[in-house]
């Protein structure tokens, strides 16, 4: 079994695959990432995920252009965090209670929404036209490179900005006065405010950049992966992505990595679940088993070394 | 009282004229505060904790807005609704808690808010290290712009924070206690820098404690006490011992009934404790006492001179790294808040929010946290809320905590009625051993003599009490022996009740030092 | 004073945000509603009364049915405001909810016990389950440190698929079309109170006994205490000698047994065999009940019942005016950020404060000039 699985991950067609499941809880993981840095939880990106991949392939739909379904995606997750800033920095809501409520309308105002527009219920299946999926890209002369031509090239557009976003998004966060700023306001947020940067202004544009980064997730979703919106679709990808967030130890590529690690697990489970005599719903729970190990042996290492300095922590924990 | 000698260089860059605070809850911090700041020289504000200083150097910066007064900056009026409006001025405030980003680099700190830009959008870190670098050169700041804050010193981040200041342009820096966190060697360097800084035009207040280095370091000083200006001196006209009279002088004497302490065996012992802390500062050099059943030891000294370290200590809140403590002959080196509850501690928290309250909950509620589990108030599995009631009435009574009934949540009461609560809980607990920590800190008058006398009270009802207290009235006035703290060592011990406001502030503040042999009688056993 | 006035002011602000969420879902209903005042009415009054030729009649029916809907959004709501009042963000009742009736469900399947027993032996193994499963959570907290919230959030999945799991390979019913168990026992039916259709069966009366008793705890006895002290603040409880680890742990497992009760009654009490496919989302509904209920167990039928009552009327307003049901949630997600804003209307808070002060002030002045010599000493 193990030398099967060992196998597998090292097929050029495996290979490929998990880069494919790996974009979106990439796309989320950096939403998280970039939300975190700020000093914000967002626990709304599946609820967003949804959203945006509701209307990104709605629009997609109405408008018979992908791209412009991407943009309409993007724009609707950007527009939900807002909201989210909205209440968590206008009215001090809990930003987990914004996130809670973000994600209720994703579970059944999608729904609604849907059925508001289109009359159509639970999944847009029907409304699928080659136009509004985003197309795959052969690159010249990486598809040419035996073995990593084939696993590299042939992705769709998304699933390459998924990745080039790690390097922005570092780009951003480390190499821009945006940047340091949101660091800044992140973990000192006194030590900001004190050289006259707005905390709430920059925590406004890190959760607007979290929901655009979400809502490139979702278009990822309708528009390519499950080819339409359905009802179930983001499942718990959202989530996972804080996961990869905390793990990655809240840096982009870190958060590349664990979704990377996430993607194979995801990767696997599917591969497995081909297999007789193997049950498909012990094989889903893979994926979500395999994030709260990883996500205890990190904070196990992480206790285990405050102790080795010798803080005797308040809670007696 | 000013005894200035005028010069003709002497042309004011800061006036502050009239200046009053009254803060929302009441208390006035500044009265009619008048300070004068003469360009070029480095000028010396001490005062006791909670003289005021804070408050004015708050105004100063554009922290506090004042209740009346004006500001003249060369002469100009001015007013500064927030910091950037003083920096904007040529204002920089060094605080004693850093204003820098731990995981940012130091270039990166020195610029933040204001980084240099290249090709539109990316940060030029090249610029702002440069930039860093000529202002380091300039001042001859040996900092290493590329290194992480949080692993630089403390005495390099206090460079840090002054960099930061004068590459925003300030021509007046206010330093706030700036050697606290320092050790010797980087006292010295930093300051061979102000007089660098100084030598060069620029103005410096620097708010202190320590005689000696105002003696040292500044032209002239100004002596807060209550609120109020108590004067304004050339330094080198004024002895220590007569800034010492001037800072801790006494206006309110509240006189208290006390009869001599019949000290009888040793309850909390104390030995050789040693601390060093995450800044690697000794903050504890090898502390031993011990406090008897019976009497109220006094622990006095100017803050941060291991005073919070001991009290921790003895809550097991951290770990000494050497040195033991025994409560009745049991070392309570492992053992956690509960179990030392349980061995007959209570303890009065400085920070009363923290530790003190749950200030969304009931007086009721708050009274009875350390003993809700104990058989008088409950009947089963479920809480005996008459018991918990009668009690708490009771003790709201006692300590006269005025409120509207035991209902009431406790976040709702005054300052002082909080205080109270707290201290009700704590000393009705039947303790063996009471550990009290700036028990009446910012609260007024009436609560702050009933807490007294009920300590007072308790030590003669048998109760060894351990008083830790930055007010001097308190300690000398309530503490049957008295120790005193300077620099992590017990540099007097007092059992005589010969002690006198003068004396004491030539201990607290290193002026002057027992022998081992007199400070060693702090421990009886 | 100022007591009584910040009860009134949070009152005010409750209402306030209960009538912007449900403008919110009025601003949808004309968006979509061909008959939008009729769906309004629908919504608003549906559950309560039947519009028949001009006479309104109080509809029984319905509100069997509301009252029904209630009796697992109470458990949850119950579990969700022991979890949230020890401040610990566990988000695992969803999948409590779908274990507990699960189990519940294989015990009315398997088991033979007599009538009345079998239910609640059912419902109390659930609950067993469900808490110890939260352990899960709770001691990767106190002893890891790990957020309970990211792994309560996953732990959800996994109760999902290994309860499908064993649904489908070794308890599943083959002669069904569906996957679904075999039929419960007869014995193992939570009894309705009402015979009929509205499926209101004593599983609502525990709910309420579980309200009270679940009050109790929290306000009556030593451990609930220790868990509000516990939210409210930390440092203090630990200084103060509680258990805090320990207490942190119990809310957990607390908030499980009640969660899996909940399942354990609903599928008992209005099904014939346990059909679940996906979870039932009952365990967000009970989030939104604690944030109305702000944590008070007490309140909690109240705010479910309000919850079940829209629900009610969303589905009503959906089959008469086809307006789709699942308003109910857009309507939570507006309360829920109306509800647990904490400055929404500070602006008018402020004023309160502020003149209560003043007038305070006031009364001390006069009372200050009559002993002003003391104050001064």
């Amino acid at each position: 079994m193990l030398k099967q699985l060992a196998e597998w991950v090292f097929q050029i067609d495996f290979l490929f695959v998990i880069l494919r499941i790996t974009a979106p809880i990439l796309f989320a993981a950096l939403a998280a990432v970039v939300a975190e840095k700020a000093a914000m939880t967002n626990i709304g990106l599946e609820g967003t995920m949804m959203l945006s991949a509701l209307f990104g392939f709605l629009i997609a739909y109405w408008t018979q252009s992908w791209f412009l379904g991407v943009i309409g995606a993007v724009l609707v997750g950007t527009l939900l965090a807002l909201m989210m800033g909205f209440f968590y920095l206008e009215f001090k809501t809990d930003i987990i209670l914004t996130g809670i409520a973000v994600n209720m309308l994703g579970e059944g105002g999608a729904i609604f929404l849907l059925f508001m527009f289109t009359g159509l219920r639970g999944n847009t299946a029907i409304l699928v036209t080659p136009n509004i999926l985003i197309p795959t890209i052969n690159i010249p002369l990486i598809k040419d490179i035996p073995f990593l031509g084939k696993i590299l090239s042939g992705h769709c557009i998304l699933t390459y900005v998924a990745f080039l976003l790690v390097w922005l998004i570092w780009l951003l966060l480390y190499r821009t006065p945006l940047g340091l700023n949101i660091r800044a306001v992140g973990e000192t947020p006194q030590a900001a405010s004190s050289v006259g940067v707005s905390v709430k202004r920059i925590k406004y544009i890190a959760i607007a950049m979290s929901g655009a980064l979400a809502g490139l997730g979702g278009a990822f979703m309708s528009m390519y992966y499950s080819q339409g919106w359905n009802q179930g679709m983001v499942a718990g990808r959202g989530f996972i992505a804080l996961a990869a967030q905390a793990m990655g130890r809240g840096e982009p590529v870190g958060a590349m990595l664990t979704s990377l690690l996430f993607g194979t697990a995801h990767g696997l489970s599917s591969k497995v679940a081909g297999l007789p005599n193997v049950s498909s719903f012990l094989v889903s729970m893979i994926p979500y088993a395999v994030t709260i190990l990883g996500l205890f042996i990190y904070a196990w290492n992480r206790t285990r070394k405050l102790k080795k300095r010798g803080i005797r922590r308040l809670t007696g924990i | 009282m000013t005894k200035r000698r005028p010069k003709m260089a002497d042309t004011p860059v800061v006036q502050m004229l009239g200046i009053s605070k009254i803060y929302p809850n009441g208390i006035p911090a500044n009265q009619d505060v008048n300070f004068s700041v003469n360009k070029g020289e480095i000028h010396a504000l001490v005062g006791e904790n909670g003289a005021g200083k804070s408050t004015l150097m708050k105004i100063l910066f554009g922290f506090e807005k004042p209740t009346s007064g004006i500001i003249l900056m060369d002469g100009e009026e001015v007013t500064f609704a927030s910091p950037m409006a003083a920096i904007a001025k040529g204002i920089g405030m060094v605080h004693q808690h850093f204003m820098l980003v731990p995981s940012l680099t130091v270039a990166e700190n020195v610029v933040l808010g204001m980084a240099p830009k290249k090709s539109g959008m990316f940060i030029d870190f090249k610029e702002a290290v440069r930039l860093t670098e000529e202002y380091a050169e300039r001042f001859h700041f040996d900092v290493e712009p590329n290194a992480r804050v949080a692993d630089i010193s403390v005495g390099m981040k206090q460079k840090v924070e002054i960099l930061k200041a004068l590459v925003r342009g300030a021509k007046v820096l206010i330093l706030d206690e700036p050697t606290a966190v320092l050790t010797t060697q980087e006292t010295e360097e930093l300051f061979r820098q102000l007089h660098e800084l100084k030598n060069q035009g620029f103005t410096i207040i620097f708010i202190s404690h320590k005689l000696n280095e105002i003696k040292e370091l500044t032209d002239r000083v100004t002596i807060m006490r209550r609120g109020k200006a108590a004067g304004t001196y050339d330094t080198d006209s004024i002895s220590e011992q007569e800034i010492s009279r001037l800072m801790v002088g006494r206006d309110v004497v509240l006189e208290l009934e006390k009869t001599p302490a019949e000290p009888g065996e040793v309850v909390l012992h104390v030995e050789n404790l040693q601390f060093v802390n995450e800044w690697n500062k000794r903050m504890l050099n090898g502390i031993s006492f011990d406090v008897r059943k019976g009497e109220i030891v006094g622990i006095a000294g100017v803050e941060g001179n291991g005073q919070r370290e001991l009290v921790d200590i003895l809550f097991g809140l951290i770990s000494p790294e050497e040195g033991s403590v025994h409560v009745n002959g049991v070392n309570i080196s492992d053992k956690s808040q509960r179990d030392l509850r349980n061995m007959g501690v209570s303890y009065v928290p400085e920070d009363r929010m923290t530790f003190g309250i749950a200030g969304t909950a009931s007086i009721n509620e708050n009274i009875v946290s350390d003993r809700i589990a104990s058989p008088a108030f409950n009947k089963g599995p479920l809480l005996n809320m008459k018991a918990i009631r009668e009690t708490s009435q009771h003790l709201i009574e006692d300590y006269a905590v005025l409120c509207k009934s035991g209902r009431q949540h406790v976040n709702m009461l005054s300052g002082g009625n909080i205080q109270k609560v707290v201290v009700a809980r704590e000393f009705s607990a039947d303790p063996l051993l009471i550990i009290a920590d700036q028990p009446t800190r910012g609260i007024d008058v009436g609560a702050t003599e009933l807490i007294r006398n009920k300590l007072v009270d308790l030590s003669r009802e048998g109760a060894a009490v351990l008083l830790v207290s930055a007010d001097l009235n308190e300690v000398m006035e309530l503490s049957d022996s008295l120790i005193v703290l300077y620099g992590g060592n017990i540099v007097g011990y007092f059992d005589d009740g010969q002690w006198d406001d003068v004396m004491m502030g030539e201990y607290m503040l290193g002026l002057k030092k027992q022998s081992d042999e007199e400070v060693k009688r702090a421990c009886h056993a | 004073m100022l007591d009584r006035r910040m009860t009134q002011f949070n009152i005010l602000r409750g209402a306030v945000a209960i009538f912007f969420a449900l403008l919110v879902a009025a601003i949808f209903i004309f968006l979509t509603s061909e008959s939008p005042w009729e769906s309004l009415r629908y919504l608003l009054i549906g559950p309560l009364v039947t519009v028949k030729e001009g006479a309104i009649a109080f509809n029984m029916r319905n509100m069997l049915e509301v009252l029904a809907g209630m009796t697992p959004t109470i458990f949850t709501g119950l579990a969700v405001c022991v979890m949230f009042s020890a401040n610990q963000f566990n988000l695992a009742g969803e999948g409590c909810v779908y274990v507990g009736a699960f189990v519940g469900g294989l015990i009315g399947v398997y088991w033979n016990l007599p009538p009345f027993i079998h239910p609640l032996v059912a419902t109390l193994v659930a609950g067993l389950v469900c808490s110890v499963i939260m352990l899960i959570p709770a001691l990767a907290k106190v002893k890891l440190g790990a957020s309970e919230m990211v792994t309560s959030l996953m732990l959800n999945f996994v109760m999902l698929y290994v309860s499908m799991h064993f649904l489908n390979f070794y308890f599943a019913d083959r002669s069904r079309g569906a996957t679904m168990t075999h039929s419960f026992h007869d014995t193992a039916r939570v009894v309705q109170i009402v015979p009929g259709t509205s499926k209101l069966s004593w599983g609502f009366i525990a709910a309420l006994i579980f309200s009270v008793i679940i009050w109790f705890f929290m306000y009556r006895t030593r451990w609930g205490y220790s868990i509000r002290m516990i939210g409210i603040n930390e440092s203090f409880a630990l200084y103060s000698g509680m258990n805090v680890a320990g207490m942190i742990v119990v809310s957990q497992m607390i908030g499980g047994m009640l969660s899996g009760m909940g399942g354990s009654f609903e599928i008992l009490g209005r099904y014939n065999q346990f059909l679940w496919l996906n979870l039932p989302g009952y365990g967000w509904t009970g989030v939104t009940i604690a944030i109305l209920a702000k944590n008070n167990p007490a309140a909690v039928p109240l705010a479910a019942f309000f919850l079940a009552y829209l629900n009610k009327g969303c589905m009503l307003m959906s089959t008469k005016t086809h307006v789709a049901s699942e308003m109910i949630d857009i309507i939570q997600a507006a309360i829920f950020l109306f509800f647990a804003a904490e400055q929404f209307l500070s602006g008018y808070r402020q004023k309160l404060v502020v003149k209560t002060a003043r007038e305070e002030l006031l009364k001390q002045g006069n009372a200050g000039i009559e002993n002003g010599g003391a104050e001064n000493a």
